[in-house]
């Protein structure tokens, strides 16, 4: 018991509180935010058939909060019959792309070559960003299993952006903004992306300015868009817990300041 | 029963979450692993999707010589392992770091500055006649956090008091970026909860 | 002598990737194409760089004697993938994805889920208000997180809206005036660096 701090507690406490929460099986009523509908109502009124790229650009380390995001995006464009272009400027997103995109499109029955094709990694983003925008065959000569870019009859129509929709960037970080200074102020590509929570703050000038489209946030957004697309991906089950951990911090940050406004006190009165 | 996978990824779990209770053997060999595990995979990710794909195949099947100067550039990075030739390597990061250069100047002028500029001046009247609060805030916000940026003149005085107010408008930025980035923490926790409950121990359905 | 000659590489090729952007010529697109291509296997010879420094630097520890099974550990992950993805290939159902999905991936979150144990350790040990602008900080990141969680309305009806509002608005334009800073910044530390008067990547040594 010496080797237990006041850390240790709050750890457990964390632990206990959504642990416990997790064994109840209840999701909550989300109502859907204008931003994650604007991102669904773009997807959703583009013709059938419509090339979109989605760009895989997170680490395995976000996976339980992108991997709902991704999952919503890919089975909304889909079920809508757009042809999906897949691509990773992250090392990590390629193998978790590939198989997102490959188990997704088998529930849809969807054929790869002809609604589909993974094209993989490429290091360096800015390079291949721009290297894409000049021409994508260039850019990746074969898809990520090593077959030639000619072979696929997707592919036969695409060479560069303007042949693409938009593109989808789903992120951790801030790769999205290279999409958008690189891709879009360049080459005019429009940028729309799902990212966790914490990159939200970072973006909100790019929507402000139009040069993002439209973004789905954390599982917080993943819930909304699961709601829209009346699929279940595991966003809503999220929420319940999702609150209580919020409601916990308050706690602590609450408890932590009353504490220190005691102690302060005391400290005058001496 | 959970299959050996699912055995696998929820003990290896634990040993990281292990950490949470202190620094331990166990926790440092499954860190071991997903050190070696994480450099191995992006050594065959690296090699398969560019060195084959952009490099071996177009030079040595397809004949594209051209592409022996940037075999040759590559190589001469391995100088850094030795004293004599590490100073080679500087060329090929020369090339990088010019590029970068070279394609950053107008996408940071256009891009990042230009248009986030012209963003933020907006009308700042409604057609009513009423003063469009939110658009002030902007400008004011942009405005009072720039001066608070201008470290040329010591903030005393106007550029004092702006630069003060440029800091409230920082702290709700810092606020609100806390506030989602604890959100997006826990999700990530709940995740493996959700694994670890569902998947390995099937507590939970 | 090698200082000057990285010093015009970087440069000629700064000057030419600046340039080419102005011109929509199809020899300026090519030689656009062919830079990009070089700088990115280039790259790709960097990460290779690193692979080996890390495996040498292993193999020194353990002669050592330093750390000797961890780092025995690091090194039988480092070489057991490739050697899976040659053997085997990297399709699905393959050992090389079974590795990625079963040992990388899951462990991989976890150490970055940990942060969620120390976020709520900080915000009980560190988060204080302790002046204005901290009380700011505070006020604002109550109002995030009460307004994305479920309970936020029952509290104040118009939590999402004024949540909304800050991000949107204040949040937002403390956010600009970074970027627009950034921004300028990066623009002339580009030309500094292009022109030769930055040139701190060129590192220690003749």
């Amino acid at each position: 018991m010496k080797n237990i701090e006041t850390r240790h507690w709050t750890f457990l406490g964390l632990f206990v509180c959504i642990g416990l929460v997790m064994l109840i099986d209840v999701k909550l009523d989300i109502p859907v935010s204008a931003q994650t509908r604007k991102m669904f109502d773009f997807i959703d009124s583009l013709p059938a058939g419509s090339v979109l790229m989605v760009s895989f650009d997170h680490e395995a380390s976000s996976l339980p909060e992108i991997r709902p995001i991704g999952l919503v995006i890919l089975r909304h464009a889909f079920a809508k019959g757009h042809r999906l272009i897949g691509v990773a400027l992250l090392a990590e997103g390629t193998v978790i792309g590939y198989r997102l995109m490959q188990k997704t499109a088998a529930e849809y029955g969807r054929e790869y070559g002809q609604d589909y094709v993974y094209l993989g990694f490429k290091p360096q983003y800015i390079a291949a960003i721009l290297s894409m925008g000049e021409s994508i065959p260039r850019t990746f000569p074969q898809d990520y299993l090593g077959r030639p870019y000619e072979q696929f009859d997707l592919l036969r129509d695409v060479d560069n952006y303007d042949d693409v929709a938009a593109v989808i960037s789903v992120t951790d970080g801030s790769l999205t903004t290279h999409w958008m200074e690189y891709g879009g102020a360049r080459y005019g590509v429009r940028v729309l992306s799902g990212m966790t929570a914490a990159m939200v703050t970072t973006f909100d000038p790019y929507v402000a300015s139009g040069q993002m489209h439209s973004l789905v946030a954390g599982l917080r957004g993943a819930a909304e868009y699961e709601r829209l697309i009346n699929r279940e991906v595991g966003g809503e089950r999220g929420m319940l817990a999702q609150t209580t951990a919020h409601l916990y911090v308050i706690a602590l940050v609450l408890l932590g300041n009353l504490i220190y406004f005691r102690s302060r006190r005391k400290r005058k009165s001496a | 029963m959970s299959d050996p996978a699912t055995i696998i990824a929820g003990l290896l779990t634990l040993a990281i979450l292990s950490f949470l209770y202190r620094d331990n053997p166990i926790y440092k060999m499954a860190e071991s692993l997903l050190i070696g595990v994480s450099i191995g995979y992006t050594l065959v990710i690296v090699w398969t999707s560019t060195l084959m794909d952009l490099l071996f195949k177009p030079l040595f099947s397809d004949g594209q010589y051209a592409l022996m100067l940037p075999l040759v550039l590559g190589l001469l990075m391995f100088g850094r392992f030795l004293a004599k030739t590490s100073s080679l390597s500087r060329i090929p990061i020369a090339v990088m770091i010019g590029s970068g250069a070279g394609v950053a100047i107008p996408v940071m002028l256009e891009a990042r500055t230009l248009k986030q500029m012209s963003a933020t001046v907006t009308p700042l009247v409604i057609e009513s006649g009423f003063p469009d609060l939110s658009a002030i805030v902007v400008i004011a916000g942009v405005l009072t956090t720039l001066s608070y940026f201008y470290f040329s003149r010591e903030h005393k005085g106007t550029l004092g008091k702006s630069a003060k107010i440029g800091t409230y408008f920082l702290m709700i930025f810092f606020g609100a970026t806390f506030g989602y980035t604890v959100m997006s923490r826990m999700s990530t926790f709940i995740g493996r909860m959700e694994f670890l409950l569902t998947e390995f121990l099937h507590l939970s359905g | 002598m090698d200082r000057k000659v990285a010093l015009g590489v970087c440069f000629i090729f700064g000057l030419v990737m600046f340039a080419q952007y102005f011109s929509q010529h199809p020899a300026a697109r090519s030689i656009n194409q062919a830079i990009l291509e070089y700088w990115q296997i280039i790259f790709a010879f960097t990460l290779l760089v690193g692979v080996v420094s890390v495996f040498k630097n292993n193999v020194v520890q353990i002669r050592r004697g330093q750390d000797r099974s961890y780092r025995l550990i690091t090194l039988a992950g480092l070489v057991a993938m490739p050697f899976l993805a040659l053997i085997w290939g990297i399709k699905a159902d393959m050992p090389f994805m079974w590795v990625f999905e079963n040992i990388q991936a899951p462990m991989q979150s976890t150490v970055f889920a940990l942060l969620a144990f120390f976020v709520a350790s900080a915000s009980f040990r560190g988060f204080r208000a302790r002046s204005v602008p901290a009380a700011i900080l505070l006020l604002s990141a109550l109002i995030i997180l009460l307004s994305r969680s479920a309970v936020g309305t029952f509290i104040f009806p118009q939590m999402t809206e004024v949540a909304d509002w800050i991000r949107h608005y204040p949040s937002m334009s403390a956010r600009r005036a970074i970027l627009i800073g950034i921004g300028l910044g990066s623009l002339t530390t580009s030309m500094r660096v292009i022109l030769g008067i930055e040139r701190t990547w060129l590192g220690g040594g003749k």
